[in-house]
């Protein structure tokens, strides 16, 4: 509880730390709906939402966390805070929270095994900010898992464009994420610190990320927007 | 092993929505593309354009109004065309109401006929 008022606590004041500071953008256009999968060393997650209002899109996530081994499947709210529209850049800034249910998997080699479940909520901060040739993000979340623990992890994330694309174009990227997980029992490093290289290949409504961490474990993110 | 277990799941995952574009652009009856701008009636000037994201939510908002024949967002030029339906009309108002709830920022609207409109800066 006390953990969970220092986490909010920190999410009122990371406007001031990221101001003009991802995640790629969980508010789409009123009235759209957007799928957004994430897979790396550490999870399994897709989340779909439907947006709204220009603030505010609601949606269904799943999550299987590959440390811990149980699968989270929820309600989670999106809320852009605020957004900065400039002549060549955009930044924004976004509170996200979540509740559901986590549960373990099956013990496929004794399906006695009793599944065991508990109540989840999460939260979480991000920012971003981008031009067409750069592009700087930052995120901090926190799970409140129940019986499976908790979990927090902070990301960050510089990339830049080799060529600038017009409309319905290929865009690429190159990026850099580095990301912090506390509670992550040393599974990736003894810091619990990691970074990653990753392409991001953007056409229309697609964004595919293509990457590979210091450990050698590959990254794939997907979104679209319908 | 993780590796590659983790690759095959997410290429499950992504795989279908790879053809999901095609189907939803096939839907879409109104006007797209450059050919737009060269009958647009009204050219908006905006602010906060970066991405294809930004085109979609802009084309998407437009382009559920029945005045609107068609629309192109131009990332170059910062700039969207509207084509309206013959004898349609969209105020000023209007279209700086729907660039805000698509996301971005009007600064200039310029009519056909040579009239311009720059929207008042809030602070």
């Amino acid at each position: 509880m006390r953990r969970c008022a220092i986490i909010l606590i920190t999410a009122a004041l990371m406007p001031l730390l990221f101001a003009p500071a991802a995640q790629a953008r969980p508010v789409s256009y009123p009235g759209g709906w957007t799928l957004m999968l994430r897979n790396d060393a550490f999870q399994n997650s897709a989340h779909v939402h439907y947006t709204l209002d220009p603030a505010h899109s609601v949606g269904l996530r799943v999550r299987y966390d590959r440390g811990e081994d149980f699968t989270f499947t929820g309600a989670q709210l999106n809320r852009l805070m605020k957004r900065w529209n400039a002549p060549d850049s955009q930044a924004n800034l976004y509170f996200r929270l979540g509740a559901g249910q986590a549960v373990d998997n099956i013990d496929r080699d004794d399906l006695r095994v009793k599944r065991a479940s508990d109540g989840a909520v999460f939260l979480g901060l991000s920012g971003d900010w981008e031009t067409r040739r750069y592009f700087v993000s930052a995120s901090a979340e926190y799970w409140d898992n129940g019986r499976f623990g908790d979990a927090s992890n902070y990301h960050a994330r510089l990339g830049i464009a080799p060529y600038v694309a017009n409309t319905g174009a290929l865009h690429s990227w190159i990026m850099v994420e580095g990301h912090h997980r506390p509670e992550s029992d040393g599974l990736q490093s003894e810091d619990n610190l990691g970074a990653s290289l990753i392409l991001r290949l953007f056409k229309g409504p697609s964004l595919l990320e293509l990457g590979v961490d210091d450990q050698g474990e590959a990254l794939l993110n997907y979104i679209h927007r319908f | 092993m993780k590796l590659r277990s983790n690759l095959m799941i997410a290429i499950l995952l992504a795989g279908p929505f790879a053809l999901v574009p095609a189907a939803a652009h096939a839907k879409d009856k109104k006007m797209s593309g450059v050919q737009v701008v060269e009958i647009a009636d009204v050219s908006v000037g905006l602010n906060g354009l970066v991405c294809d994201f930004c085109s979609i939510a802009l084309n998407k908002t437009f382009k559920k109004r029945d005045e609107v024949r068609g629309t192109y967002v131009d990332l170059d030029t910062k700039t969207l065309s509207i084509a309206l339906a013959a004898g349609a009309e969209l105020s000023n108002a209007e279209i700086v109401k729907l660039v805000k709830n698509a996301g971005y920022t009007a600064t200039k609207i310029k009519r056909k006929d040579g009239a311009e409109f720059i929207p008042p800066v809030k602070p």
